[in-house]
């Protein structure tokens, strides 16, 4: 401490712009101090990291300049342009908040402004090149992720021209600066100690930082960054390095999840404190001189006992910190379920999301509920499927009309029947459907897989051989229907009785999706010839369908117009 | 579902967890890649995109399959049983 506060005094001769400037910037930073200091008393840390931050937030600045110019044009341009006005600002800023308490320390300013001038630019270069040591990794860590899109080299090189071309100028401009920043600094404090219930105002400023830093908004990282750049660098820079490292460092651990949406100015802030702290922290000299200077006066002290206690917390991370402030562990806990319950939400969003993905893909789906809709998900699949089997079939059959092809017409037309009627079934469920195809249906896996394998038969003896006793209403009636029907086709009566037989299930069951009609009618077809029990069964549930008697009437018709000779038991 | 979190399961308290678990392993049973691994290690939100992913597949092979039947029917006689059948097929 003892000699970033010579430093600290070099710099500030080097560029106090005014006394006056140098007076309120003391007075700031002493105030800056007490302000710390209140602050971690009040959140045990949140004082000294006020003071901290605003050290580091000169410092931040210093950084920002180096860092941020590689990261944003525009706000680097702005503040490479103005890097030692804003630092002047800034620190004027900075000092603000601490103008509030007596100014105790002219050097202890400067030092802090030596500090974080210095060890910002160490700072940016270990964290740069990420250097792990201890007090520096979560300095660095949270300059990395504050500035990740960085590129080492060129913000160290940066930085270090920037901090050190800063540093004359930034003393006694965070001085300046820290007066006018105190109101700002003082609300951003408030701010962060409101929002974040987690450690201290500065941790929280921190991961806003963090969070800004790792460009969430560039908007308003940019934003924040020329708005808050001055108070972020008075702050910066007025807080010690060490408090604004360790802050940091939980800050940007703390702050990885932290929403961040608190406040654009405390996140720049937050940021700006954390990369000048960070560097300052990153190193460890650039802490304890910080820790130094703090210890200046009797806040400066308690700014070491708060750098130290930073330093702890950065060397314990942020979680260490965190429960050091607050006493417990319960923070920790209940980051942890917070970080759970965010996971959570995700699953739960991603999985209600592709809910409605396949909802929008059924068809004629109107629930609403997981359960049901998962249930008519489940439904439409098999029908889908069903669907494409009895199409594709009909896509190697078609062209292939020939005898053999009568065989698997009668599976064809069962399938198609099944398939059809299972997803009018499900759309619209009819009882009678599912009794007729439960019929139909049964033996139609039955022929098909005794069809099956006669496909490659030319000879098909259709009437009695292929077709199993499930449908012998059907083979009879082809058979009778022999002659009518060779009248009918051109190609072999059989096949032509064939298809037509199979035929008509096909509009029996497009007849039913539409009237019902064709469940009659198969049913009118198969009653006379057998006496199955699922097609009397499809007939009584038939009739109890509203249409079911005029359904069997238009079959009779249809039949008698087509095949006079099928009707004969009509 | 976790439920010790204070958040509370999205769906409705009259349809369990349980409900739905079964519910997405017999999704997973029609699903053709999931059916052959393991089924344990699918979580709801992989089976549902599997879903999603098969049933538009399913669509589109019943267009490919309803363009060549039309495509078939254009070349018989439209008057044939051939035709009905394929007409229905289509429909």
């Amino acid at each position: 401490m003892n000699h970033y506060v010579s430093d600290f005094e070099k710099d500030d001769d080097c560029a106090i712009p005014t006394s006056s400037t140098l007076t309120r910037s003391k007075r700031s930073i002493t105030s800056e101090d007490e302000i710390m200091e209140l602050l971690w008393q009040n959140g045990q840390v949140v004082v000294q990291s006020q003071t901290q931050m605003s050290l580091k937030k000169s410092q931040h600045h210093k950084y920002d300049n180096t860092v941020l110019p590689i990261e944003q044009s525009t706000p680097r341009e702005i503040r490479s342009s103005h890097e030692q006005q804003q630092h002047l600002l800034m620190q004027e800023d900075e000092m603000a908040p601490w103008l509030h308490y007596p100014l105790n320390d002219t050097n202890f300013d400067q030092d802090f402004c030596a500090d974080l001038l210095y060890p910002s630019t160490a700072c940016v270069t270990s964290t740069t090149t990420n250097t792990s040591a201890a007090p520096i990794r979560s300095t660095h860590n949270p300059e990395a992720r504050l500035h990740p899109a960085v590129s080492a080299a060129t913000a160290t090189a940066t930085a270090t021209n920037t901090a050190t071309a800063s540093r004359p100028p930034i003393p006694p401009t965070r001085r300046a600066e820290v007066v006018q920043n105190f109101a700002y600094f003082s609300r951003h404090r408030a701010r962060g100690g409101v929002s974040e219930s987690g450690p201290s105002n500065l941790k929280t400023v921190l991961k806003e930082s963090t969070v800004v830093d790792s460009s969430d908004t560039p908007a308003m990282v940019s934003e924040s960054r020329i708005s808050e750049a001055a108070f972020a660098r008075s702050t910066a820079g007025v807080s010690s390095g060490d408090n604004a490292c360790g802050i940091m460092s939980g800050a940007a651990v703390a702050g990885t999840s932290s929403r961040g949406g608190g406040s654009n100015n405390k996140d720049l802030i937050t940021c700006e404190m954390t990369v000048t702290s960070s560097p300052g922290g990153s190193s460890a000299s650039a802490e304890p001189p910080s820790q130094k200077l703090a210890t200046d006066d009797r806040k400066r002290k308690g700014r070491e006992d708060e750098t130290e206690y930073h330093s702890e917390d950065v060397e314990f991370e942020s979680t260490d910190a965190k429960r050091q402030l607050r006493g417990s562990t319960s923070m920790k806990r209940s980051r942890a379920a917070e970080v759970h319950n965010l996971s959570e939400r995700r699953r739960r969003d991603r999985i209600n999301e592709k809910m409605r993905a396949l909802q929008e893909l059924i068809p004629r789906c109107n629930k609403s509920d997981k359960a049901s809709m998962l249930d008519e998900a489940i439904e439409y699949l098999k029908s889908l499927q069903l669907q494409i089997q009895m199409m594709s079939m009909g896509c190697s059959m078609v062209p292939m009309m020939f005898p053999g092809i009568q065989q698997y017409m009668l599976p064809l037309g069962m399938g198609m029947g099944m398939g059809m009627g299972t997803e009018m079934g499900m759309n619209r469920p009819m009882m009678p459907f599912p009794n007729v195809l439960a019929g139909a249906p049964m033996p139609t896996p039955a022929a098909a897989a005794h069809l099956g394998p006669r496909f490659p038969n030319p000879t098909f003896h259709m009437p009695t051989i292929p077709t199993p006793a499930p449908d012998p209403s059907r083979i009879q009636a082809t058979n009778q229907s022999d002659p009518m029907l060779s009248a009918i086709s051109t190609q072999n009566p059989n096949l032509q009785h064939r298809v037509l037989n199979f035929s008509d299930p096909y509009q029996q069951y497009l007849g039913l999706q539409q009237t019902q009609t064709p469940v009659s009618q198969n049913q009118a077809k198969t009653r006379p010839i057998t006496s199955k029990p699922g097609t009397s069964q499809a007939a009584e549930n038939l009739d109890n369908h509203q249409s079911g008697r005029h359904s069997i009437s238009l079959i009779i018709g249809f039949y008698k117009r087509n095949c006079p000779c099928l009707v004969e038991g009509l | 579902m976790s439920s010790r979190r204070s958040r509370q399961p999205a769906a409705p308290p009259r349809i369990t967890d349980d409900q739905i678990i079964e519910l997405v392993s017999k999704l997973r049973q029609l699903l053709p890649e999931i059916r052959h691994r393991r089924s344990d290690k699918v979580s709801a939100s992989k089976v549902l995109q599997e879903t999603c992913n098969y049933v538009r597949s399913l669509h589109r092979e019943v267009d490919d399959l309803s363009e060549r039947l039309s495509q078939l029917l254009a070349t018989i006689d439209a008057d044939s049983p051939e035709a009905a059948i394929i007409r229905s097929l289509i429909m």
